[in-house]
């Protein structure tokens, strides 16, 4: 049972940060809770790919042969990382270039486009 | 030009270019920036041909890195996998990218020079898009594409309007690109590997158990979303409304169906034979999708006045005609797909650009406010009024060729009804654009019912007016309906299309192709049916749709039973209510079509 | 939708949901015995085909080298994008006299002087990781952010002139470009030699020595001269931002 605990986390964030986006009053809080979301998926790769008993893969003390964890989902993840922070930074510039040009960050007041 | 260099540099070249561009933003004007940018984007069109007559008769697997695959098909590198169908999508990008970059040519607002290098990475990242051959890659191309695509779609800032398009369009993607990642952590717990080929040949034909219906599930969900099918679409409207004109030739034309493309790769070459005993089920559960997005497309289609939404929701209708096309789970089917997204991209593409004459020309957009404005714009009328049979899928151009093979491909597998599901989305979309066109260019009837979304962004997004339309944005627009003309006339089109989709439904051949090196098996023509019945019935839907427009028109003055069409222009409200603009509800629309399309799978497809 | 109806949605599709995901991820492997061959087969190979002790940056840098060339091409587009959304609108820039931001904040001498200690252990301490991807966890990346995050211990000292001074640099442009486009270059001149794109084409050297593992090395220096001209600019961008809406607000 708790080998599967960290999948089961990675669910309960992921649909938290889900229902943080939807009942968000603020875009700046939306754009936090889809890191957060992000974050799910970072726990869900990495338990993937842990092995009880393995050290990091770094071979510059260790003899190739010692059990390691998977280096591949931690490369997925540093990828990952960068590809978040990114839209992060894009969606946050979009929120201060709102706030100067309407006045607002509910999502409920700037409702233009709409129908 | 070999095309073991074309194939790489298709993509490196335009990054490069774009990175050139913006380290010397400050110090080159706007016209060499421009012309930089055509020049690479024309560069990129000719690779781009290169490559498609390379792989024209059999797929070429490029190795990056030089890491082929080990001995026991264990792939350690990423793989370009070219074939005719990926080379043909990146040829479309990369014109539609151009005509784009034509249009903006010196009369588009100034950006200080960062437009065009935005502009070429996101051509470069739908090429690669096209070619590639594995899960992760497939996942930080549709990622670049996003990036770009969101900086693109809030170019103009000085409105609160084009930030929440962006921002709305932003959510509702990210959202969907982290669903595909959790699904591809899935199956490389499952099977160890991110390459379509591994990944496809160990799962084999092993009944799909929960963890891959998962999979499969999160996965085709978020492509779906970037393919905005219902109810994943909610974005499309608001992110079209938004952006400049070269920008949503792009969203429509090519990427909205490069996220179909995405869903049937995968399917092919991963699920199909896990999923092969419940084929199926999962055709009618991919059709009703299908028929569910064409018809809230065109109805709400009909309901918009917003040139630009309209035109949307355009998009989305027939994106579920596309989606009809790939879920009928046949090789004739997909090749339909693909002509019709041919045609369907570059005509799609030169009625946005039309749509953006008439913003240049007035500095207005709404459909009611523009009534009898466009008076004396014959050309621009003419390109209206082609485009809009074009949609209708009528006999010069190629969208009648695709559905007729995806009605054909629906007949064998008995489910011939989704014809008429056709026969509704090109009926509505063409008979909207023909609405616009008769009250804008030629003024007849009243003006159209005022709605609140027709109001939005009318700042113009060129710098000055002018009594003529610059030949820069009216020959790309020409050029684009006309190659919609042109696909239909290529000889042997349909035959080889099949044969194209031929191979690449054939995910075992495809395996020992990429994993153990084995020749390519060369397509097979298949015999091409006569056309008649198709011919038939979009003639219908063109002349039901040449009805509609002048029902609607001309209501006053018609017979009051006619009143019907007053309600169709007024949309559903409770549809028109659930379009909110919030990016709340959006969110919430996407979580709820997951559970139930994952409700679905589950029951039928366990 | 209202905020209620809006909820009540989300909690349907939420009872959906999550025994979807239960149901799905039953079948999950346990955690902690990861099965696969990929994984395996790089540990196996890559000390001995990259003489390259740390795995997880041969992979990024070698094995999977095209992803994250999008990866950094994302990075890139983002700050364009940043850099158009922020751009001057029309008439704002013309003959204005310029805001200022204050030339240094009223900080305690505590977080000054540490600050000022920091700052320059931080570009050794970044230069070191940038440098030693292809041994040490680390790399260009984690290098890059390091370094980026020197001018913002500099503000937090209390001098902002500096920080200005560091982050209107015109280098900082030529290093975000400069790097992004040099690890296409990088991939392209692979080619050169008749190979495919980004082949590691330079002398693999000695496992464990500093310039080894051939393009590993010179692409995790590159990567990590882009994260920092970009993060530089983006905070450049943030400024002027800043420096912009106090015009206004003086107005």
């Amino acid at each position: 049972m708790l080998n599967y605990l960290a999948y089961a986390v990675a669910a309960w964030v992921f649909l938290w940060g889900l229902y943080g986006i939807v009942t968000s009053k603020n875009l700046v809080h939306q754009v936090v809770c889809l890191a957060i979301l992000q974050t799910s998926t970072y726990v869900l790769l990495l338990a993937i790919g842990f092995k009880i008993g393995g050290t990091a893969p770094i071979f510059a003390d260790i003899p190739v042969g010692t059990p390691v964890v998977d280096p591949l989902v931690q490369a997925l993840m540093l990828t990952d990382v960068v590809v978040e922070a990114t839209v992060a930074a894009l969606l946050l510039s979009m929120v201060v270039k709102a706030n100067e040009v309407a006045g607002t960050v509910d999502p409920e007041e700037l409702r233009i486009l709409m129908g | 030009m070999s095309l073991t260099t074309a194939i790489p540099f298709c993509v490196a070249l335009p990054l490069i270019i774009a990175a050139l561009l913006a380290l010397v933003s400050r110090w080159i004007g706007r016209r060499v920036c421009d012309s930089l940018a055509i020049a690479a984007a024309a560069c990129n069109v000719l690779l781009a041909l290169v490559i498609l007559r390379g792989v024209w008769s059999h797929p070429l697997i490029y190795w990056f890195g030089n890491w082929w695959p080990r001995p026991g098909g264990v792939a350690l590198g990423i793989c370009f996998n070219v074939d005719a169908v990926g080379a043909a999508l990146a040829v479309l990008t990369a014109t539609l990218t151009l005509a784009g970059l034509i249009y903006s040519w010196k009369i588009f607002e100034d950006t200080e020079n960062h437009f065009q290098p935005l502009m070429l990475i996101f051509m470069a990242a739908m090429c690669g898009f096209s070619y590639t051959g594995d899960l992760f890659n497939l996942f930080v191309f549709f990622e670049l594409m996003s990036v770009s695509a969101f900086a693109l779609c809030g170019l103009k800032t000085l409105e609160p309007a084009p930030l929440q398009g962006a921002f709305n369009f932003a959510i509702v993607n990210t959202v969907g690109a982290f669903m595909i990642v959790m699904g591809i952590g899935l199956l490389y717990a499952r099977t160890g590997a991110l390459n379509f080929a591994q990944v496809g040949r160990s799962l084999g034909r092993t009944p799909a158990d929960a963890l891959v219906l998962l999979a499969f599930l999160l996965i085709a969900v978020g492509y779906m979303t970037k393919a905005a099918i219902v109810p994943f679409h909610f974005w499309l409207a608001d992110a079209h409304a938004v952006a400049p004109s070269p920008v949503c030739v792009l969203f429509s034309g090519v990427m909205v169906e490069l996220g179909l493309y995405a869903v049937a790769r995968i399917y092919w070459t991963i699920f199909s034979g896990t999923l092969a005993a419940h084929e199926g089920q999962l055709r009618e559960i991919l059709l009703m999708l299908a028929t569910l997005c064409a018809v809230v497309g065109g109805l709400m289609c009909y309901a918009e006045h917003h040139l630009k939404r309209l035109l949307a929701f355009s998009t989305i209708s027939h994106a579920g005609l596309m989606l009809a096309g790939i879920g009928l789970l046949t090789p004739k089917a997909l090749g339909g797909f693909l002509i019709y997204v041919l045609s369907h991209g570059t005509i799609k593409g030169g009625l946005f650009l039309s749509a953006g004459i008439l913003l240049h020309r007035h500095q207005k957009i709404g459909e009611d406010h523009l009534h009898g404005c466009g008076r004396g714009m014959w050309w621009t009328a003419a390109l209206f009024v082609i485009g809009a049979f074009g949609l209708a899928g009528i006999l010069p151009f190629g969208t009648l060729l695709g559905e007729s093979m995806i009605s054909e491909a629906a007949k064998s597998v008995q489910q011939s009804w989704i014809a008429y599901a056709f026969v509704f989305a090109e009926v509505f979309t063409a008979g909207a654009v023909l609405r616009a066109t008769f009250r804008i260019f030629f003024g007849w009837g009243e003006p159209a019912p005022t709605d609140k979304s027709s109001r939005v962004e009318e700042k113009p997004e060129t710098e000055e007016t002018r009594q003529r339309t610059p030949a820069a944005m009216f020959l790309p627009t020409a050029a684009l309906i006309l190659l919609g003309i042109a696909i239909g006339a290529v000889p042997q089109l349909r035959g080889t299309a099949e044969g194209a989709a031929g191979v690449f439904v054939d995910s075992s051949h495809y395996a020992q192709m990429v994993l153990d090196n084995a020749a390519p098996a060369p397509p097979r023509k298949a015999p091409e049916e006569p056309l008649t019945s198709s011919i038939v019935r979009s003639s219908v839907a063109g002349a039901l749709a040449l009805a509609l427009a002048l029902g609607s028109v001309f209501r006053k003055k018609l017979a009051p039973a006619l009143n019907f069409t007053r309600s169709l222009e007024l949309g559903n409200s409770a549809l028109r209510a659930a379009h909110s603009g919030h990016p709340g509800d959006y969110v919430a629309w996407q979580s709820l079509g997951m559970a139930a399309i994952g409700g679905l799978f589950a029951w039928l497809l366990h | 939708m209202s905020s209620r109806q809006r909820t009540t949605l989300f909690l349907i599709a939420v009872a959906g949901l999550a025994p979807l995901f239960a149901w799905g991820f039953r079948n999950l492997p346990p955690m902690g015995d990861y099965r696969g061959p990929y994984g395996y087969a790089v540990t196996q190979v890559a000390v001995y085909e990259r003489h390259a002790t740390d795995v997880v940056n041969a992979i990024n840098y070698d094995y999977r080298g095209f992803d994250t060339l999008g990866e950094e091409f994302i990075l890139f587009a983002s700050i364009l994008g940043v850099l158009l959304l922020f751009r001057p609108s029309g008439d704002d820039h013309k003959g204005k006299k310029q805001a200022q931001v204050e030339d240094a904040l009223p900080v305690s001498d505590t977080l000054r002087v540490g600050m000022q200690a920091m700052a320059g252990t931080m570009v050794i301490f970044g230069l070191y990781i940038a440098a030693h991807g292809q041994l040490t966890p680390g790399g260009g990346f984690q290098g890059g952010v390091i370094l980026a995050t020197v001018p913002l211990v500099v503000y937090l000292s209390g001098d902002v002139k500096t920080f200005e001074a560091i982050v209107s640099n015109p280098l900082t442009k030529l290093a975000e470009c400069g790097g992004a486009g040099g690890y296409a270059i990088i991939g392209a001149l692979a080619m050169l030699g008749g190979a495919h794109f980004l082949t590691n084409f330079l002398p693999l050297g000695q496992t464990g020595d500093l310039f080894s593992s051939g393009t590993i090395a010179v692409i995790s220096v590159t990567v990590g001269v882009e994260v920092t001209g970009g993060f530089l600019v983006l905070m450049r961008s943030y400024l002027r931002e800043i420096i912009e809406e106090r015009l206004q607000g003086e107005e």
